[in-house]
């Protein structure tokens, strides 16, 4: 009788110690954990697998840094094979490494094929995506970077940008975009080339510079210098002396 | 048939108790051919001094293995103001004061616990390892 008592109580021991609960996050990892007191950070070894009610992550090993005691994170390092969703901010992504400061609401996925979704905007990059939700910045640094969202594709080495919530909807209102090669900017209305392409929603102007190209409905115009307004899509192209203004306008009939 | 089925989830019941106290009886006789269920010292207490913090140590009994280190058995407790570590073995070293089990381990501090499969502790305590598979909840 007192046999079936104790392993009774193993048994729910066991159960109760290895079943999370609303409100919970459940780490698992297959080879150990490493806690440093004083410098405030513990190392979680192999086959990393976090989960909570909000956020799931696994990667090879994760870092956390942690304030007060193991509970309290602060920033999160994750290496190899990372793959995370988070519910609350509705942004999944998968890449080589994962930092996440949490007071900043910071995200950085870093090495080839990084990918960072979330529900209005797609960010892809061979180099690191960094998105601060706080303040809706973000940059994608490295070969293939690419972000998509339903009226713009950008596709440039380096893009800088701010997002903002405008009608419940996520827009771009800030873009710097750079190429050594080329960038390339689609919107509605028109495809953009050149090396740098700058966007500012107060004034509600594309600015390109270097090596320019605007397409267009049929018309196809290169210079070195142009400018296009968003209110009322009318563009502008200069060439400096070396180069002229070339405009090809295509007859489809 | 549900008394069928009574009788076999008795059945299945019966054998685990029965595995299980086959097992229980391996370690006893397992201590007993390590020639260490004789206590050397009974509720053995220890410290780890750290500069910031001091980490009580407690267990049942203890054995001295050599003259640094103590084979502490049977609800070994690690305790500090931070944390606690709760385990049935641990070598503890009490020039080095570190401390090694390949027991299973119960971490606990603040809104946060750890299971493992062991541990070691290092660095006065700063350093903790745990082995094996781990598993950590945070409230």
């Amino acid at each position: 009788m007192i046999l079936i008592i104790k392993f009774a109580i193993i048994l729910i021991f066991s159960i109760s110690l290895n079943a999370r609960e609303i409100g919970e996050t459940e780490i698992t990892t297959d080879n150990g954990i490493e806690v440093f007191q004083n410098e405030k950070f513990y190392l979680l070894k192999q086959n990393v697998k976090i989960e909570s009610d909000n956020f799931t992550l696994s990667a090879d090993d994760v870092k956390i840094k942690f304030e007060d005691s193991l509970y309290d994170i602060t920033e999160l390092d994750a290496k190899g094979n990372v793959d995370f969703y988070s519910k609350e901010f509705k942004i999944s992504g998968n890449g080589n490494f994962l930092n996440f400061e949490v007071k900043n609401e910071k995200i950085k996925v870093e090495g080839e094929g990084s990918e960072l979704i979330t529900n209005d905007v797609e960010m892809f990059s061979d180099g690191f995506i960094e998105v601060t939700n706080l303040n809706g910045d973000f940059l994608l640094e490295g070969k293939n970077s690419k972000l998509y969202n339903q009226n713009i594709i950008i596709i440039a080495e380096t893009i800088i940008g701010n997002f903002s919530e405008i009608n419940n909807t996520k827009e771009i209102t800030f873009l710097e975009i750079y190429d050594e090669k080329i960038s390339y900017v689609k919107n509605n209305d028109a495809e953009m080339y050149a090396k740098k392409i700058n966007f500012d929603n107060d004034t509600a102007t594309i600015e390109l510079i270097d090596n320019v190209t605007i397409i267009r409905n049929q018309e196809r115009i290169s210079g070195d210098y142009g400018t296009l307004d968003t209110r009322n899509n009318s563009y502008k192209i200069n060439s400096n002396n070396k180069s002229k203004v070339k405009v090809i306008i295509q007859n489809n009939e | 048939m549900i008394i069928l089925l009574g009788v076999i989830i008795i059945f299945v019941f019966l054998i685990i108790i029965f595995y299980k106290q086959i097992n229980l009886n391996i370690i006893v006789v397992d201590e007993n051919l390590n020639g260490l269920s004789n206590a050397d010292i009974y509720e053995p207490k220890f410290a780890i001094n750290n500069e910031s913090k001091k980490i009580y140590i407690t267990a049942t009994e203890g054995n001295f293995i050599n003259k640094n280190e103590v084979l502490l058995k049977d609800n070994v407790r690690f305790k500090s103001n931070d944390f606690s570590i709760e385990t049935e073995k641990v070598i503890f070293n009490r020039t080095d004061q570190t401390a090694k089990s390949k027991t299973k381990s119960k971490f606990m501090s603040k809104n946060a616990t750890i299971a493992s499969d062991g541990f070691n502790i290092h660095d006065k305590g700063n350093k903790i390892i745990f082995y094996g598979k781990s598993y950590i909840i945070l409230k």
